[in-house]
């Protein structure tokens, strides 16, 4: 999505109304199956199972194995449903294919706006279920949420995300806001004035490049006011933002402020919370489009009819802001590229979050366990980072070392997964 | 019987897009043969469980990279030499063995019989519309393994999924 909003630039052109509202209704749908995906098959199983339960049933299939087949059935109608949206409105939900520079390559039909909106019901419904579900599982067990608001999960940044023009969060368009540690907006700026306020550290032991907010300036890997660390992910953006732009969203939204204790809400496992929040704006958000009969106005593209140059786009992707910025030729074939991912704005703060949390973990008398590297990962997940999805390796595990030294630097175990020869 | 074809893959990344390009031949080939639906995808996880319902067998066609594989090397697998990759692998979806647990648990109508034919993957991450040379040349040996496959002559038992395999 932010692809089609930076060559809308690139071609100077821009949508008609049924062009943005197919696009943002497009988004909403992805952004249900993305958040449903997440939050049940990789959030709940820390929660639901616990987090040092036996690793063989802390998954999915333990989890439907506790909460029900029945839920289970939910999970994939819900996700099937966001994606046959997609497919629907952009040809593929994965890599879809329908947007173009100045809107949408078709219209859908009544029949289809009506399906949608049913489909859009429903999901409304689900997210009043998974919001319950985390209500029941999560926040009336004390010792979950004391891990949630406790200090080894806790980092203080500041925060990116867009905000509509009354300041409500927005996936699809606006402006992107930035909040400091207390919650006070120090900027808010438009796509095209990204590069003023964004720079990039880099490491010599790292090829992905850490994120900083320009004016404050890179201070390593620090918390806090003076550095310039900050996240993008669905709690930063409930922590940008006034408000949620739906009635039920924002009652959540409310209630997760009330609860952890106003804003801003540093806990990064309340990101799975924030995760949920959405997802009920999506699909009142998805409903809200669907009910719109301008929907299925044939009208769903401008022609770019100016020479292209230069653009940029940004979205708000599930993980988190997500920037692309082309450069073209006069006959529109692209000479440069810069794009800024949710998992890269979030890499500085993800070291930080790790070390923080194996730091608060790894005491002196305490056994180091595989539940123990689990926690450590928890503080890793809660980000849904997008590093590279090893697809076609076997195993496709995740690799992870942890390193224990005594006040001497002195090794004293070392506990790994996964490892493959040469990591 | 209902058949599923599914190639697997990006079709911009050289060689992962090797179970598309399978796909697209045998669709080819195969566009008058009742019962059987050729079909390419980009999908994973999750996604994946929702495409193979409601079909009797299906044969998936992917890239893979192995420790010690030769680009080109073709393997036929069962669903279960997936098996340990079950538990806790990407942070970002569930794998294709959770995915097919999750949905046979569910009482989904998913495939009786689910065959994979693995394509070993010299290069997956520049930015291509062909695959490299030798997995080029694997694309039509694959195809005819794949129509002995639905002839019900395929080479080796199901089982054997850690066997490597190549066309005589």
């Amino acid at each position: 999505m932010a692809s089609c909003k930076a060559t809308d630039a690139v071609f100077h052109v821009d949508p008609p109304p049924a062009g943005k509202k197919l696009r943002e209704a497009f988004y909403c749908a992805h952004y249900i199956h993305s958040h449903i995906a997440h939050f049940y098959a990789l959030a709940a199983p820390d929660f639901v199972m616990g987090p040092t339960s036996d690793p063989a049933q802390r998954n999915i299939l333990g989890v439907i194995s506790k909460v029900g087949l029945q839920i289970g059935g939910e999970v994939i109608k819900h996700r099937a449903y966001a994606q046959n949206i997609q497919a629907a409105i952009a040809g593929k939900a994965t890599h879809p294919v329908g947007g173009i520079p100045g809107g949408m390559s078709k219209p859908i039909t009544e029949e289809q706006r009506k399906d949608f909106e049913e489909k859009a019901k429903s999901c409304v419904e689900f997210s009043k279920f998974s919001l319950k579900l985390f209500g029941d599982v999560v926040l009336a067990n004390k010792d979950y949420l004391n891990l949630i608001t406790g200090n080894i999960y806790t980092m203080k940044s500041y925060y990116m995300g867009m905000v509509d023009s009354n300041n409500k969060v927005n996936f699809y368009d606006g402006t992107v806001r930035v909040v400091d540690p207390e919650g006070k907006e120090v900027v808010k700026f438009k796509p095209s004035e990204y590069l003023d306020y964004v720079a990039e550290h880099t490491e010599p032991w790292s090829y992905l490049k850490f994120p900083f907010l320009k004016k404050v300036g890179w201070k390593g890997f620090t918390e806090g006011k003076d550095s310039g660390i900050y996240r993008v992910s669905p709690l930063a953006r409930l922590n940008v933002a006034d408000g949620m732009a739906t009635p039920l969203a924002q009652a959540e939204y409310e209630k997760l402020f009330k609860t952890l204790g106003g804003k801003p809400v540093h806990a990064t496992l309340a990101f799975h919370w924030a995760r949920l929040v959405e997802l009920m704006y999506a699909s009142e958000r998805l409903l809200e489009l669907c009910q719109d009969k301008e929907i299925t106005d044939p009208k769903v593209r401008t022609i770019p009819t100016a020479t292209p140059d230069e653009g940029v786009g940004i979205v708000e992707a599930p993980r988190g802001t997500l920037i692309h910025h082309y450069q073209t030729d006069k006959n529109g074939m692209v000479i440069k590229v810069n794009l800024i991912v949710a998992t890269a704005h979030n890499y500085p703060a993800m070291h930080m979050s790790i070390k923080k949390a194996a730091q608060g973990l790894i005491k002196k008398g305490t056994a180091v366990s595989e539940g123990l590297l689990n926690m450590v990962e928890m503080a890793f997940r809660a980000y849904d980072p997008c590093m590279a999805c090893a697809t076609h390796t076997l195993p496709g595990q995740m690799p992870l070392e942890i390193v224990i030294y005594d006040s001497n630097k002195e090794e004293l175990r070392r506990i790994s997964q996964n490892l493959t020869e040469g990591d | 019987m209902k058949t599923l074809i599914l190639g697997l893959g990006n079709p911009i990344l050289s060689d992962d897009g090797v179970g598309n390009r399978i796909a697209q031949e045998l669709e080819g080939k195969l566009s008058q043969r009742q019962g059987v639906t050729v079909q390419e995808t980009s999908m994973s996880g999750l996604s994946l469980i929702d495409l193979l319902a409601g079909y009797d067998k299906a044969i998936i066609v992917d890239a893979i990279q192995t420790a010690e594989g030769k680009p080109g090397e073709i393997y036929r697998l069962s669903p279960d030499a997936f098996n340990n990759t079950r538990h806790a692998s990407s942070p970002h979806d569930v794998n294709f063995a959770t995915a097919l647990e999750l949905g046979n648990r569910l009482g989904m109508a998913l495939p009786k019989q689910i065959v994979v034919y693995a394509i070993e993957a010299a290069d997956t991450s520049t930015f291509s519309e062909k695959c490299t040379p030798e997995v080029a040349k694997a694309i039509p040996i694959c195809v005819k393994m794949i129509i002995k496959e639905l002839n019900g002559n395929h080479l080796t038992k199901v089982a054997d999924g850690s066997k490597r395999l190549s066309d005589s």
